[in-house]
């Protein structure tokens, strides 16, 4: 594995079990309490992985888990005792890759490691897969929007609209997208 | 690409009509500025757009503090040091009053003038009241010079009744001043009468450079002969647009759309905003602020700047 920048977040500062198994695995390591200041730090520490070590994850927590998910999100491993549901469910959606309930052994550690990243990657993936996908859906949607302003105010077929809406877009050199988004702009100004 | 103009207001009169209150804006990125002005209500003959009603003629103020305008502070934060008031009359009736804030920046180059009847000569024209920005040599000239029927911009604006745009005054034969327009860097401008509720003619010209233009583009839409439709006379922009152009060869209703609805209602009218990704650098049109001509009570014409 490589070496890996890791923010170690324990509610207990006095347990070192977490900590020396990173450290004998060779990870670059930051351990500290959950505090207000968790997303600076993080924006300034620019960590590749950050692993709790915690009985349950307070609400603040979650909610900024949540706000890092959104602003730059990374893998996040959660090593708890509480297994309730709700929890689960509430760390999951918050962007955490793995959720293990009493399971910190030293020796599973690399493994929980690798597995959560690998899973983040692919979450990841999936997550870029769709954005693309409803960008590619909404454009579409502006699209027809767009050749149906243009159908109703210059009398145009449908393919005549389309033909003038791409060569507009090629005139500005920006995507027919956006050329829609203008069309329908300048359509509301005159509404 | 910078428009000359950085903010654009409507105030109307309110329901009791013996006082203007805050109609519509385009503020850009001034928030604080829009807030401030949102909260504003004028008396008659009180700050800039009730002295213009006042006195029944456009009004430009170049020096806001000891003046009677009254968000000086707020003006001076924004970065706002030139006002334009211009009331809009049908017969002797307010619609609304239009304010135009400018900037006084090194980068900002155009002039904003008032032209009216010299009180000695009936049939000449003379600057009543100007913004030159950083223009004064071309200040100077401007307010020596007199202007008869068909000379100048205001001149051709006053003999056809009608608003008139030349969008390169360098080749206007008709242009008194076009060489030190030229000198100064202006390119175009457009000369739009102002019915007051006097019987002496006003015009308001815009003269602007091509890097600060007056705003992306300009449109005059007149009524066809049998007054049933607008349709757009001129369109002009500092780079050629093919979807304003699209635009402007669709016939406009009475009623109908925003520029239809100043056409019934003889109000000036301001669509869109400028939305937060708002890039003046860029061609695309997110607002309009359309002013109509009126005269003796009825439309001439409808100038829509777009921005």
């Amino acid at each position: 594995m490589n070496r890996l920048n890791v923010l170690l977040i324990e509610s207990d500062p006095d347990n070192t079990l977490l900590e020396n198994s990173l450290k004998d695995h060779g990870h670059k390591l930051l351990k500290t309490l959950h505090n207000f200041d968790f997303l600076r730090l993080i924006k300034e520490i620019t960590p590749d992985v950050i692993i709790f070590n915690l009985y349950t994850p307070s609400k603040k927590l979650l909610e900024d888990l949540q706000t890092l998910s959104y602003q730059s999100a990374l893998p996040v491993i959660m090593f708890v005792s509480d297994g309730n549901f709700d929890t689960i469910n509430q760390a999951i959606k918050a962007g955490v890759s793995a959720f293990i309930v009493d399971g910190l052994e030293p020796n599973r550690i690399a493994s929980i490691i690798n597995v959560a990243i690998a899973r983040f990657k692919y979450q990841q993936s999936l997550k870029n897969a769709l954005e693309e996908a409803c960008a590619k859906l909404e454009d579409r949607k502006q699209i027809d929007r767009a050749k149906a302003i243009l159908i109703k105010s210059k009398n145009f077929t449908e393919d005549e609209a389309y033909h003038t809406l791409r060569r507009l877009a090629m005139d500005r050199n920006i995507t027919l997208g956006e050329m829609a988004k203008n069309v329908i702009t300048m359509s509301e100004l005159f509404k | 690409m910078k428009t000359f103009i950085k903010v654009t207001e409507i105030w109307i009169p309110d329901k009791h009509r013996t006082g203007l209150e805050f109609g519509s804006g385009l503020y850009g990125e001034l928030i604080d500025f829009k807030a401030d002005s949102e909260q504003q209500k004028f008396s008659y003959n009180e700050g800039l757009p009730g002295k213009a009603w006042a006195a029944g003629h456009p009004i430009v103020l170049t020096k806001f503090e000891h003046s009677y305008f009254k968000r000086t502070a707020a003006a001076k934060d924004a970065g706002l040091t030139c006002a334009i008031a211009i009331p809009i009359f049908s017969g002797d009736f307010l619609m609304a009053v239009v304010v135009f804030l400018c900037g006084d920046d090194e980068e900002h180059a155009g002039a904003i003038e008032v032209w009216c009847n010299n009180p000695v000569s009936e049939n000449r024209l003379n600057v009543m009241d100007g913004y030159y920005g950083t223009l004064q040599h071309f200040e100077a000239i401007s307010r020596q010079i007199s202007l008869s029927k068909c000379q100048g911009l205001a001149g051709l604006a006053w003999e056809s009744g009608m608003p008139v745009l030349i969008d390169d005054i360098s080749k206007g034969e008709a242009m008194v001043r076009a060489h030190d327009a030229q000198q100064a860097g202006i390119s175009m401008g457009i000369s739009i009468p102002v019915s007051g509720n006097t019987k002496q003619p006003y015009f308001m010209t815009f003269l602007s450079a091509k890097a600060t233009p007056i705003a992306k583009r300009i449109q005059i839409w007149i009524p066809d002969k049998q007054r049933n439709q607008l349709i757009c006379q001129q369109g002009y922009s500092k780079n050629s647009n093919d979807l304003a152009k699209i635009f402007e060869t669709v016939s406009v209703n009475k009623g109908v759309g925003a520029l239809g609805r100043v056409w019934l209602t003889g109000m000036p009218v301001i669509t869109g905003d400028h939305d937060p990704v708002y890039n003046p650098e860029l061609e695309s049109l997110s607002s309009m602020l359309a002013i109509p001509v009126i005269e003796n009570g009825r439309l001439k014409a409808i100038v829509s700047f777009l921005f």
